[in-house]
């Protein structure tokens, strides 16, 4: 009861601050007084809820929503040019898609395991092109390839075999000279390495190769129309760059989850101090995770030569950074995200361009890397598949 | 190390007309001066003249052609006597910078006013690229210097089209120079030659539904514009556009769209570098049996070689583009290709042959109109220069309003704005692997076009 | 002969000892304890011979071989395993791949055999998987198997970590607080495992603070404090220890411990 008197008597000789009657006071009594709630007005108390209510709503939804999005889009081609357009527009979009989703699967393993967006991933991609061009041309395998079913096949192979060991010790190489010593440092200090190889490779290429589109000799290895179907013509070319693509993944599905390695690499991701107390070749591992993210990206490189049929040194920084954003999509880390998501920029360049008009693709593209970081930063599959390496 | 020999130079030079000037108001009743009506002989004296190009960098394969094509011009109007007493006095400016590894707009507008400054100065030769032109056209202009470009292809410095109010068109109406300008051109404009590809799309190929794409570049943009514009005014419809990356390495989705869209002709406004060969080759893998038509960014080998990069080795065939027409088969140019062949053989590769670039005759012509119009600015002053340097500046801008040359391009005259009446585009088109000229068109005034013969 | 030996061991970090010139030995068939206040270097020194940190000085010796200054992968492959202190399983892999995990290194499958699925790789992974659920069947994780790690129970996570360092095939097994955060029942299982595991011949060697766990199963006690080693020997002779109840427990938690 004193206590409420006090105080009223107290703030004069502490405003003045001349006397020193009483002992100051340590707890204002401002502070004690109850108080309505504070900060923003009327209209942010309505407002704001319904905000978080529509970002949580957004993020909870995200991937429904996406689809969605996505859906209508392929509603709206078909709109606007009818099934013919739509089914071709579905066949670029799984080409393109088959090919992002090639190079995002080596981002999406590389960060899982020592969590670094390796920059330098596209470019190995470009590198891996000019390699499979070398090959061919030392073997005489674009003569070969022409000849004949068996001759392309067995060109295929050897070109395939060839180039994805090349790319894989080449990446194997980078992650020794360049990132091996710098993983437990801070994390900007591998990313700026990755960004200073990613240079360094272009810088070689254009050094080597110049400026211009080099012609890889490949388009004509694979040609014809494999079957058509209402005016959707599908050559054996677009099978092959989607079947490389999916029978890879899956194979690398297969391998990630089946075998003792890709069990050694799903732990190492996970917790790498544990994975050494279990055995675990942490180096090994992680190098083989390198070779493995390169050798994707040569097959993706040798698809797109095939499709293409030209290749250019700074090839590597575009299609990395949409591949990226597919493999944040996917949600990074995660190998079946990464290849849905190569896909799903796939059809989201594609029809989005359609639509919206060409330049307006990629612009698409980083929109949704924006949405997905805004509202759903996890990806559409998070990292919970059991997949992480 | 050249820049700063060529500032000496142009010190030595300023300071030499000082006093040759001074020498001759002091000695203007001197009987050599006053005897015979513009009588050369009598000249007395150092005139400079200027070139601005680009020369280092990324522009060095561009720039350093026309300077060496002025510079013949200088050299050889000096050792023929053209001013009579006179002599000209050549400096080579350089618009490039470190910044921006290239031409730069901002390094074009500080050497312009050097120049400017400098009263011997009474033309420049320049820019070489249109964004430069943009900052030196106020300050040439304000300084009643008269500025005849090599290589501006971009109409709207000097006509303000309605086209150059998109916001997307590299230079908007709105920073055209708003005096009466000192501007002058030898080369045709994009302008021009999109109102004869309009011409051709309608009349030759006879295509009424047109899918545009460009290259997101200032040429190719503002071409694929224009030529949207001249296309829809001679009565086609563009049933599609799309503005792509120059990296642009696919068009399957273009492709696509436009045989739904039921084109009859593809545009691709951009170069070879951006893309254009390879809309040809997706136009093969998407079975679009349509012709493809460019600006002079496609008439070149790289188109020709990305074209038949696809499974079709033959999809080049039939590909036509109109371009400027090729000096090098010109008559008129026999004469400067061997002079400049003689003059720089000691020089390296690539600048020992003009032939290996396209603008040095416009350098060359260029150069050769200023000296023409200072010759006749002399004559009218009684074979003397003017002491006033801004009377002699505009008397030589209004000499070259009046040119009429027949030089190494062929005739050449300038309409009110500056630009060039010499207009032709030569249509191309590849056949058995290699482009062939097929017509030659020129546009008048009115942007009527006709055959030229 | 002793399993494994620690001489002289010193690990300093910059300028702090955390173990300082500590020597013990660990015999075969023997069941240790660490003890020690938070702090005292207990979990440093299970680092330290399990190779994920260099020791400063010393040695570490495990059946007569020096291990110090060897990889860690190396090391397990000498038989020494270890639990965590705070879990650290994998947790977006099933119950099974985590045992599978530990034996990945004495597994004869080679990269080919994993990428082209060779008849010998198959039949290996699926013996070592039969092996895997065999032994979670006999930690009672029989039914859990195919969960993730994540989505077992706490005490359930503490024991696929001992499943797991068990398919390993190791001679030591480290146990870095075994029973933290179990209920009285879970500990006694704990225990009874734990004899189980030194009745079939193996080695434990474990840091525990539970003193009811210490007490009722250590054959010798090894007691740190400040990195130093203050006591050693049978549990009888420790609680009784007058420079371990001062220092470590205290006057007051003297009574405790002597009660539990």
């Amino acid at each position: 009861m004193n206590n409420e008197t006090e105080p009223a008597a107290e703030p004069a000789p502490r405003a003045v601050g001349a006397q020193v009657a009483t002992p100051y006071r340590l707890v204002s009594e401002e502070g004690l007084a109850p108080r309505a709630p504070t900060g923003g007005g009327a209209a942010a108390r309505r407002v704001l809820p319904a905000f978080r209510a529509a970002y949580g709503f957004t993020s909870q939804y995200f991937p429904a929503i996406l689809l969605v999005a996505i859906a209508l889009t392929i509603l709206g081609v078909y709109h606007s040019g009818g099934l013919t357009l739509m089914g071709q527009q579905v066949r670029n979009a799984l080409v393109l898609g088959a090919i992002y989703a090639l190079i995002a699967i080596g981002y999406t393993m590389v960060y899982g395991i020592i969590e670094l967006i390796n920059f330098a991933h596209g470019d190995v991609f470009a590198l891996s092109g000019f390699y499979a061009i070398v090959i061919a041309e030392a073997l005489g395998l674009d003569k070969l390839a022409t000849s004949g079913l068996g001759g392309l096949l067995v060109a295929l192979i050897v070109l395939f075999t060839l180039s994805m060991i090349a790319a894989g010790l080449t990446g194997m190489l980078i992650e020794r000279v360049a990132y091996r010593r710098l993983r437990d440092a801070p994390r900007v200090a591998p990313l700026i390495t990755a960004i200073g190889v990613s240079f360094l490779i272009e810088g070689f290429l254009l050094v080597f190769f110049g400026p211009d589109n080099v012609a890889t000799n490949k388009a004509n290895w694979i040609t014809g129309n494999a079957f058509s179907a209402g005016g959707v013509a599908v050559g054996f070319k677009d099978i092959f760059v989607v079947g490389i693509a999916l029978v890879l993944m899956f194979a690398l599905g297969a391998f990630v989850r089946g075998t003792k390695l890709g069990k050694a690499m799903r732990s190492t991701a996970q917790d790498r101090a544990a994975a050494l107390l279990c055995g675990i070749n942490i180096n090994r591992t992680i190098a083989l995770t390198f070779f493995i993210g390169s050798a994707l990206a040569a097959a993706g490189a040798i698809v797109y030569s095939i499709n293409y049929g030209d290749v250019q040194w700074n090839l590597g920084f575009r299609l990395g950074i949409i591949a990226f954003t597919a493999a944040v999509l996917g949600g990074i880390g995660n190998i079946v995200g990464a290849g849905i998501g190569g896909f799903l920029i796939g059809i989201i360049y594609v029809f989005g361009g359609s639509l919206a008009g060409g330049e307006w693709a990629e612009s698409l593209i980083f929109a949704v890397l924006v949405l997905i970081l805004t509202f759903r930063p996890v990806g559409l599959f998070g990292i919970d598949v059991g997949t992480r390496a | 190390m050249q820049k700063r020999t060529v500032g000496l130079l142009s010190v030595s030079g300023a300071i030499l007309v000082a006093a040759v000037s001074a020498c001759g108001t002091s000695s203007s009743s001197s009987p050599s001066a006053s005897s015979g009506g513009g009588g050369l002989a009598s000249c007395k004296g150092t005139i400079s003249v200027a070139t601005d190009l680009p020369l280092t960098g990324g522009d060095a394969t561009d720039g350093p052609f026309p300077q060496r094509g002025a510079q013949l011009a200088v050299e050889q109007a000096n050792s023929n006597h053209t001013l009579g007493g006179c002599t000209l006095n050549y400096t080579s400016k350089d618009d490039s910078s470190v910044a921006q590894n290239g031409h730069d707009p901002a390094q074009g507008a500080q050497n312009m006013t050097a120049l400017a400054q400098d009263p011997s100065v009474v033309g420049v030769v320049g820019p070489f690229n249109s964004s430069v032109a943009l900052t030196e056209i106020p300050v040439a202009s304000q300084n009643h210097l008269a500025m005849i470009s090599p290589a501006n292809t971009n109409p709207c410095l000097t006509v303000a089209l309605a086209v150059c109010s998109d916001p997307t068109v590299n230079i908007p109406t709105n920073s055209l120079y708003k005096g009466p300008h000192t501007y002058f051109r030898v080369i045709a404009t994009d302008n021009d030659q999109s109102q004869i590809l309009a011409y051709i799309a309608t009349k030759v190929v006879n295509a009424t539904k047109a899918y545009v794409i460009d290259d997101q570049q200032a040429y190719g943009h503002g071409l694929a514009v224009l030529f949207a514009k001249y296309y829809q005014a001679d009565g086609g419809t563009v049933v599609g556009n799309a503005s792509l990356p120059s990296n642009t390495k696919t068009f399957a989705t273009q492709m696509s769209d436009a045989q739904s869209k039921g084109a009859q002709l593809i545009f691709f406004g951009g170069t070879s570098g951006d893309g254009c060969g390879l809309v040809r080759r997706d136009m093969g893998a998407a079975g679009l049996n349509l012709p493809i038509l460019g600006g002079d960014g496609c008439q070149d080998e790289k188109f020709i070689t990305d074209a038949n990069s696809g499974s079709k080795t033959t999809q080049a065939e039939g590909s036509q583009a109109t371009s400027a027409p090729d000096v090098t088969k010109l008559s008129s140019s026999t004469a400067f290709y061997a002079a400049y062949a003689q003059r720089f053989a000691s020089d390296p590769k690539p600048y020992n042959d003009a032939k290996n670039e396209p603008y040095s005759p416009y350098g060359y012509d260029a150069m050769n109109i200023l000296i023409q119009a200072i010759k006749t600015a002399l004559t009218s002053n009684g074979g003397q220069p003017p002491s006033d340097s801004t009377k002699f500046r505009d008397a030589v801008v209004s000499a070259l309003r009046n040119t009429a040359w027949d030089g190494a391009l062929g005739h050449t005259t300038f309409d009110s704005n500056g630009d060039t009446t010499n207009t032709g585009f030569t249509l191309y088109k590849v056949a058995s692997g290699a482009w062939t000229g097929v017509n030659t068109y020129a546009v008048d005034t009115s942007g009527k076009v006709s055959v030229k013969s | 002969m002793a399993l494994l030996e620690m001489a002289s061991v010193t690990k300093q970090f910059g300028g702090l000892t955390a173990v300082s010139n500590v020597s013990f030995s660990v015999g075969e068939r023997e069941i240790v304890s660490m003890i020690g206040p938070n702090g005292a270097g207990k979990t440093t020194a299970f680092n330290c011979i399990t190779g994920l940190y260099p020791v400063t000085s010393g040695r570490v010796l495990f059946d007569g071989t020096r291990v110090d200054g060897q990889p860690p992968h190396r090391i397990l492959r000498f038989g020494i395993a270890r639990t965590f202190q705070n879990i650290r399983l994998f947790s977006y892999m099933t119950a099974t791949d985590n045992v599978m995990v530990g034996a990945h290194w004495w597994m004869k499958e080679r990269v080919w055999d994993g990428a082209f699925k060779t008849p010998r790789g198959r039949r290996e992974e699926r013996d070592i998987e039969q092996m895997a659920l065999e032994l979670l069947d006999a930690l009672g994780l029989g039914d859990r198997a195919g969960s993730y790690a994540r989505e077992l129970p706490y005490g359930l996570q503490r024991r696929l970590e001992i499943a797991r360092a068990l398919a390993t095939r190791p001679r030591l097994l480290l146990l870095d607080e075994p029973a933290a955060g179990l209920n009285p029942q879970e500990k006694n299982e704990l225990m009874a495992l734990i004899a189980r595991m030194r009745d079939e011949g193996l080695t434990i060697f474990l840091i525990e603070h539970d003193m009811s766990v210490v007490m009722g199963i250590s054959d010798r006690i090894i007691v740190l404090d400040h990195g130093e080693k203050i006591a050693e020997g049978p549990p009888a002779e420790v609680r009784e220890n007058k420079r371990v109840i001062e220092a470590y427990l205290g006057s007051g938690a003297s009574q405790e411990a002597r009660t539990a």
